[in-house]
């Protein structure tokens, strides 16, 4: 799992029917100097979300064949919101 | 498999259900001397290991399943051993 940043959704008119009931959001991974409160720079990815996550949000994404074990049939699905992110304590050590 | 560094945890109250009541640490993924490579990655951690221990993390999603005890968990990654030496 990799944390990201919520930074839109996407909205489909048609879609496969397992993908019924979820949302797709625009989904910015954060790299070790984003943790660290530097801006995310790494290209953005769509995310299936049954949580509800909304913009702002940092959530943890699954990929992988992972990100299609929750449906119940076979599913073409890259990435899997897999938590919604309450709070981060993100401390690596000083470079002695 | 991956040699990684202990470098925080996360907290979680909206989840998918089968991840309750587990431990989500970030992971730095080093080189044996300790150098990073790449992106923090969220293991869970079902052993205990500590901030800045090195641990050793699977990528085994099949484990998880067991773990957790549910074939549709989209959990992967997780600690399976805390590195001594």
């Amino acid at each position: 799992m990799r944390l990201g940043k919520v930074i839109g959704k996407v909205t489909l008119s048609r879609q496969v029917d397992s993908f019924t009931g979820g949302r797709w959001l625009v989904v910015r991974p954060l790299s070790r100097e984003a943790l660290a409160g530097a801006a995310p720079t790494e290209p953005s990815l769509v995310c299936y979300d049954r949580l509800g996550a909304g913009d702002g949000n940092i959530i943890g994404y699954v990929e992988g064949r992972e990100a299609a074990q929750p449906f119940d049939e076979d599913t073409p699905v890259d990435a899997y919101t897999a938590l919604i992110v309450d709070t981060i304590n993100y401390t690596p050590p000083k470079k002695s | 498999m991956m040699l990684c560094r202990v470098d925080g945890n996360i907290t979680s109250t909206v989840k998918h259900p089968t991840a309750t009541g587990i431990r989500f640490l970030i992971c730095q993924p080093i080189a044996a001397d300790g150098t990073e490579i790449g992106a923090p990655t969220i293991a869970v951690d079902t052993l205990g290991a500590g901030l800045h221990s090195r641990v050793i993390v699977t990528t085994d999603g099949k484990y998880m399943t067991e773990v957790l005890k549910s074939t549709k968990t989209p959990v992967r990654n997780s600690i399976i051993g805390i590195v001594d030496t």
